[in-house]
């Protein structure tokens, strides 16, 4: 069942667009990632569809119905969703009355209150801290507590920004088990942003990309400025980050930000030589496994991410500190601006 | 040098004898003044909060015009309110003229400006996530704007003492409206302004011993809540 459509949902801030989505399908119980650079316009999302902010175009449809944003049809839907920011917000209270909160506004009894904060801190282990103030906790129970207090309101969705990027590395396995505990337990639909590609992949049952705005086809890790120096008739010549020379599809000379898809990278042998242009030597710096894919990070000069099904891996088999040949058709680059 | 030290020594004896006179001056001075500060305190904070939630045009020249009547001379309003209650004004009939409730009146409007700024200042500066924060919790345009002034409560607060501190050493108000009549309107400023005329220093020295250790307290009050705000 999809929970949320989007229909080409837009965001204007002072004439500028910060967010023009044509169309986006989340469906009911699982777990979505959204990745991009900063001012992507990922939070803007979230908040939109948290029902926080307004989109200034298009329609959203949450459970099939069309989402009108007046204070009395909206008030209710907020209900159903939690947004849990990258800093999360307390107030000068304590853990015990923050999380009380919204099931005051619930209006649910003091027995349940009582039962459902317990269960709720029980969940993210941190019942020992009801009594502490809640501005005074440290970076990872901030996003623990806040979390809880999100799981307590029991709604359909939970969007999550950024949930683990001011916590340490021990919280952050914490938290990604937690938000996949909290799914396959109450199937709560769960969106959240993040940066690590990793988090993603082990969290996310599926990942969208996004950049200026936009979704995109790739992940914003192959994300690059360039410079067009030479205009051919179907080929140009760019160079990227100053240091490597590549050649692309553009349409006019100028300074560019371009994406390449590392999923249209190839690997290589040695010595096929029908790849002359736009192949490199390079050294292999990173392999992880990706769902059915391998991401391997190749160096030469810049960092590029490539991604290979697990057969194309096994078959080449590169190993961290080795040498492979990548070609990067012009078609897999992408002009963003 | 000797007869401001006779003076202030005099005073002190005055204060620790508890003289009747001296302190029903004070028991007024205090009565008017904290009736005035509630009154202009439930006005004032709903109007800051108001216009602070609200968004509309010339919502900066509202604010501009409260921050302007800051500056407000006591004796404008003094004036002003006269006109009004006096016998041939619109609020004539109600003989509110040289009362307690007079002086109530006048320093009411003399401070509802400053709560009404310091209020929007409070509110304000509650981080704009609060608000979200409280929405995506579930809560309603009116739940919401209780929890920011919940949490700009000390701000607030330290505006309702500001406020006290203002009323409780004007003298232009209470001298036009209130009349400085005894044993009904006469205020410590009043009062003091009277026996200064007289000559009655000692008498005046008291008062003014009195009024600043009320104001250093106030002082106190709100520099410890300043202080917590913040922690």
């Amino acid at each position: 069942m999809t929970i949320y459509t989007l229909a080409n949902v837009t965001k204007v801030y002072k004439n500028k667009t910060v967010l023009n989505i044509r169309s986006l399908k989340i469906k009911k119980g699982y777990i979505y990632a959204l990745i991009g650079p900063n001012g992507a316009g990922k939070s803007t999302l979230l908040n939109i569809l948290g029902f926080l902010e307004l989109p200034s175009s298009g329609t959203i449809y949450y459970r099939s119905s069309p989402v009108i944003f007046s204070q009395k049809k909206i008030c209710p839907l907020r209900k159903e969703i939690v947004v849990v920011n990258q800093h999360p917000i307390f107030f000068s209270t304590t853990v015990y009355k923050n999380i009380e909160l919204g099931l005051k506004i619930r209006k649910f009894s003091k027995k349940k209150r009582d039962k459902i904060i317990e269960e709720s801190l029980d969940l993210v282990g941190m019942r020992h801290m009801v009594k502490a103030m809640a501005q005074k906790l440290s970076g990872g129970e901030t996003q623990r507590i806040a979390i809880a207090r999100a799981v307590a309101l029991s709604p359909n969705v939970i969007l999550c920004d950024e949930p683990t990027s001011s916590v340490d590395s021990e919280n952050q396995i914490i938290i990604a088990n937690l938000l996949k505990q909290i799914n396959e337990q109450k199937k709560t639909t769960l969106i959240f942003t993040s940066h690590n590609r990793f988090q993603t992949a082990f969290l996310a049952h599926q990942t969208f990309f996004i950049n200026n705005g936009e979704i995109t086809f790739a992940s914003y890790e192959n994300l690059f400025a360039a410079k067009v120096i030479l205009k051919g008739q179907e080929f140009s010549k760019c160079i990227i980050e100053n240091t490597l020379n590549l050649t692309i599809i553009a349409h006019k000379v100028g300074c560019i930000r371009l994406l390449i898809d590392p999923e249209k990278i190839y690997i290589c042998e040695f010595k096929e030589e029908k790849f002359a242009n736009n192949s490199l030597y390079a050294r292999v710096v990173q392999i992880s496994e990706e769902k059915e894919k391998v991401r391997i990070m190749v160096f030469f000069r810049i960092n590029i991410t490539v991604i290979v099904s697990a057969d194309k891996y096994k078959a080449t088999n590169p190993l961290i500190g080795d040498m492979i040949r990548i070609y990067i058709p012009p078609e897999a680059i992408k002009i963003l601006s | 040098m000797s007869f401001f030290v006779d003076s202030f020594y005099s005073a002190l004896v005055l204060i620790l004898s508890c003289d009747k006179e001296l302190f029903f001056i004070v028991l007024v001075s205090l009565k008017v003044s904290a009736i005035s500060t509630i009154l202009a305190s439930l006005a004032g904070v709903l109007l800051g909060c108001s216009i602070s939630f609200a968004s509309f045009k010339g919502k900066k020249m509202v604010i501009t015009l409260f921050n302007t009547l800051l500056s407000l001379p006591t004796v404008v309003i003094g004036l002003f309110v006269y006109a009004m209650i006096s016998r041939r004004g619109f609020f004539g009939p109600f003989d509110l003229l040289y009362t307690k409730k007079a002086i109530i009146i006048g320093q009411t409007i003399l401070i509802i400006p400053v709560i009404v700024t310091f209020t929007i200042s409070a509110v304000s500066q509650i981080d704009k996530r609060y608000r979200k924060t409280a929405m995506t919790l579930g809560a309603n345009l009116f739940q919401t704007s209780w929890l920011i002034v919940k949490e700009a409560k000390f701000g607030i607060t330290a505006a309702v003492i500001a406020a006290f501190g203002r009323v409780i050493s004007e003298v232009g108000i209470s001298m036009i409206l209130g009349g400085n009549a005894k044993g009904f309107t006469r205020t410590m400023t009043t009062a003091m302004a009277l026996e200064y005329d007289k000559g009655e220093f000692v008498f005046a020295t008291a008062l003014g011993i009195i009024l600043l250790l009320l104001s250093f307290g106030i002082n106190i009050i709100f520099q410890i809540i300043q202080g917590k705000s913040e922690k």
